[in-house]
Order: C-alpha cells, then structure tokens, then sequence
C-alpha cells in the first residue's frame, strides 16, 4: 500500500464507516418496531455509502479499486475502532454508540471541511447534510431513553458506560498523524477533536442528569482508566512501539482488533471472498 | 446504420441527458433532477461531470450506465466519461421546475413544499401534500424508501407520502 500519510486517514474514516454501517444492518427485520427497521436500515445504507466516497479518495491514493479496498483485506489491515465492530446489544447500548459515534463523526467532518487537502473538504458537504438526520434521531432517542421508564433510563446509562470505555478509540491519533497535521490535511488534531466531541456531549448528558456516565472517560483522560472488557486482540505485535493494550478502546487504527471484529469481517466480506473478481 | 461524424455539442449531450430517467423516480430525467454538472466536448470525446442526490447513492453504478450508454448512440460521439463529482453539493433547488408536478404525481413532495433544514431538537415545518396540496401534514420519519426521501403523512387526504429531503 502506498505511503502517502493520507491513506491512513481516509481508511479509518472509511472503515469506521463501513463496520458501523455492517452493525447497524443487523437491526434490519428485527428492530423494536418498524419505523426503527426503517431507521437503522437507512442510516446504515447512508453510512456504507460514506464509506464508498472515503474508499474512493483512497482509491485515487493507493491505484486500487473501492472494492477491493472495502472488502479485500485481511482483518489486521482494517483501521476501524474497536468501539464499531463490538455487536449491537441491546436498545440502551444501540442508542449509546449511535449517538457517541455519530457526535464524534459530526465533529470529525466539520474538522475536515477545513482540509488543505481539497478532495476530501469537498466531500464533507455532502456528508454533513446527510449526517444531520443521524444525529437527530440518536439525540431523539437519547433523549427519549434517558426521560424514562426506569429501565430505559438504566440500560441507556449501562450502554453509555460501556460505550464510553472504548470511543476514545475514535480519535485515536493516526500513525501519521504529525505529518498530516504539518501539511494541513487534519486541520486539528484528534487530541483536540476529542476535547470538542466531550464538551458537546457533556453539556447533552448533563441536561439529561446522567453526565455521571463520564466519569470512566475522564478517568481515562487522566491516565488512570483502564478498560476491562475489551481485552481479546486478534494481534498482539506492536507494529510501532505502542503497545497491545486496548484499555479505551484504542488499537483499531494499527489494525488491532477485538474478538467481535472477526465475526464482523467474516460476514461483510464473506460473498466478496466466495468470489472474488465478480461484479454485482 | 452508417453516420458519418457530425460535431456534438454541448446542448445535444444535455438533451440526450434529459430522456435518461432516475431509476428511483422515472418520471423525472436525471437531468431535470439537477445531477448534470458540466458537460466537455472534445470532438468525439465527451466528458461527463454528474453529481449525486445523495453521496454514495446505491443507483450510482446503474446511472452511470444508463447515462453512457445513451450519449454513446449519439452520432458522432466516440467515447464518454461519466465522473460523479464532489465539487458541488447537491441540493433540491438544483430540481428543474417542470419536473416538480411531474415528483407530485408520483407521491413525493418537490423542493418548495414547506420542507426546511431541521434544527436538531425543534420540530420540523409541515410540508404540503403532493396528492392534495393540505399542509395539515405531519412528519413520520426522516428515512424513507431511498435516502434522499423521508416520510410524511397527510392528514386532509389520510395518505402517506413522500419528501425530497432538503
């Protein structure tokens, strides 16, 4: 694979994309009632479809096609966070990763439409209008989970916990994140994108009375957090010193990864590997 | 059938381009849609610049197709590059006007109809019917059966509809 720093950002953003998109799928016939069937459906057609114009940017990089990029690799070469291939769970986790995720790609895109580099600035506008109802149904039912019952209320700040733990994953930093940042092409540093992200989400949480949920996060903030359900690791190298420790769910962007993602990549790209080469 | 090579120009290509349908609307072309960025003539080389309703739109392969395959048979042309671009983002007023009665008839509420980018937390504006024209309307869903549409509700007629997402 090609060199050029770039690569490495359009894969986690696409491939971010592309397993949450595979997750939120598992929804379809099965959600609590048919207009969720409905939502998780599209919402997750719309994310797979970022991902399609992610692969291709990184298809004009690398020379390869989207395809092959989106389904031809093995599970260590994907870049995702570990936070989107964990299973859906129940509603209360469902709806946590949805709105965690959906805030942290809401503060990514806006980052990027600032990039110096023009080709993936210009694809953030698209996205962002058609990101906008993502995050409006996650805070609708953040919202509506954290109003009560008391069991909703419960498995909602359960699901927060949980998902919690791992989204600092999201803004891992890239392998070439220095030299990105040099150039131009991240205007703001995952570091400092993650300080946005967790103002935006503690002024929701707090208006909802449940800000208590980021405690594990702060902790983590300060060095002291360590995860504990997110320890299977598919590879154990350390591919540049860092080490194989996925306490926040870090590692997916060096292409270490959680149990739950094999099962994940076996399924999504199954029919790709059945036959490879075909056209559908 | 034996042509011997006329000059294309660009307004030809844009005429063939509006009989070339939106495989999830029909009725309208993909022209009058407003996906038709910029049209390049080069003698028989002609390079297309498209955009799609929606970014990584599941029709974009079958268009693209469809889109080729009519300019190719015009006279004249001997190859065509189809290009879907992130250059412009697309929105519905790039929707030619006549095709909007054209969207009512087939269910789906044209730009105009009331539909306003919703803030996040406030409820959004009703969007009058395309079947009866009542804005006693209501928003059911903000997904619907292509990612470009949400769904709606009338309220006057008692039917479900259709609205182009702004």
């Amino acid at each position: 694979m090609s060199t050029d720093p770039r690569v490495s950002l359009v894969l986690a953003l696409a491939d971010d994309e592309l397993v949450i998109g595979h997750r939120h799928s598992h929804w379809t016939g099965v959600a609590p009632h048919v207009e969720e069937d409905l939502a998780f459906s599209s919402i997750a057609q719309d994310e797979i479809g970022h991902a399609v114009v992610w692969y291709g940017l990184a298809a004009e990089l690398t020379g390869k096609d989207p395809d092959t990029l989106g389904l031809g690799r093995q599970p260590d070469g994907y870049r995702n966070a570990i936070l989107v291939e964990r299973p859906n769970g129940d509603w209360g986790y469902t709806v946590a990763r949805h709105y965690l995720y959906d805030t942290a790609e809401d503060v990514r895109l806006r980052t990027l439409a600032d990039s110096a580099w023009a080709a993936a600035a210009g694809a953030t506008g698209a996205l962002l209008r058609e990101e906008r109802y993502h995050l409006m149904h996650a805070r609708l039912w953040l919202d509506r989970l954290a109003s009560g019952p008391i069991e909703a209320r419960r498995r909602l700040v359960d699901g927060l916990i949980a998902a919690l733990a791992e989204a600092p994953g999201l803004f891992e930093p890239l392998p070439d994140e220095d030299e990105l940042l040099a150039d131009g092409t991240l205007p703001v540093s995952h570091d400092e994108q993650r300080r946005q992200w967790l103002e935006i989400i503690a002024g929701d949480l707090s208006a909802l009375g449940i800000e208590h949920v980021l405690q594990g996060e702060a902790h983590h903030t300060d060095g002291e957090f360590v995860a504990t359900s997110s320890g299977e690791l598919l590879s154990a190298e350390e591919s540049d010193g860092r080490s194989a420790d996925a306490s926040g769910g870090l590692g997916g962007r060096h292409g270490r990864h959680s149990d739950d993602f094999a099962s994940v990549w076996e399924e999504m790209t199954g029919t790709y590997r059945a036959h490879p080469g075909a056209t559908w | 059938m034996v042509t011997t090579a006329t000059s294309v120009t660009p307004d030809d290509v844009r005429a063939v381009l509006d009989t070339v349908p939106d495989p999830e609307m029909p009725p309208v072309s993909i022209a009058e849609l407003g996906m038709v960025v910029d049209v390049r003539v080069d003698g028989g080389l002609v390079e297309l610049d498209l955009v799609a309703t929606y970014s990584g739109c599941p029709a974009i392969t079958l268009i693209s197709e469809q889109v080729a395959a009519a300019v190719s048979a015009m006279p004249g042309v001997e190859s065509v590059d189809v290009r879907f671009t992130t250059d412009v983002v697309w929105t519905p007023e790039r929707i030619a006007e006549s095709a909007h009665d054209k969207l009512r008839a087939f269910g789906i509420a044209p730009p105009g109809s009331g539909q306003t980018l919703v803030q996040i937390g406030s409820r959004p504006a009703p969007v009058a019917c395309p079947l009866c024209g009542s804005t006693d309307t209501v928003a059911d869903s903000p997904f619907g059966p292509t990612p470009c549409r949400s769904s709606s509700y009338c309220n006057a007629c008692r039917n479900p509809f259709e609205v182009l997402k702004p």
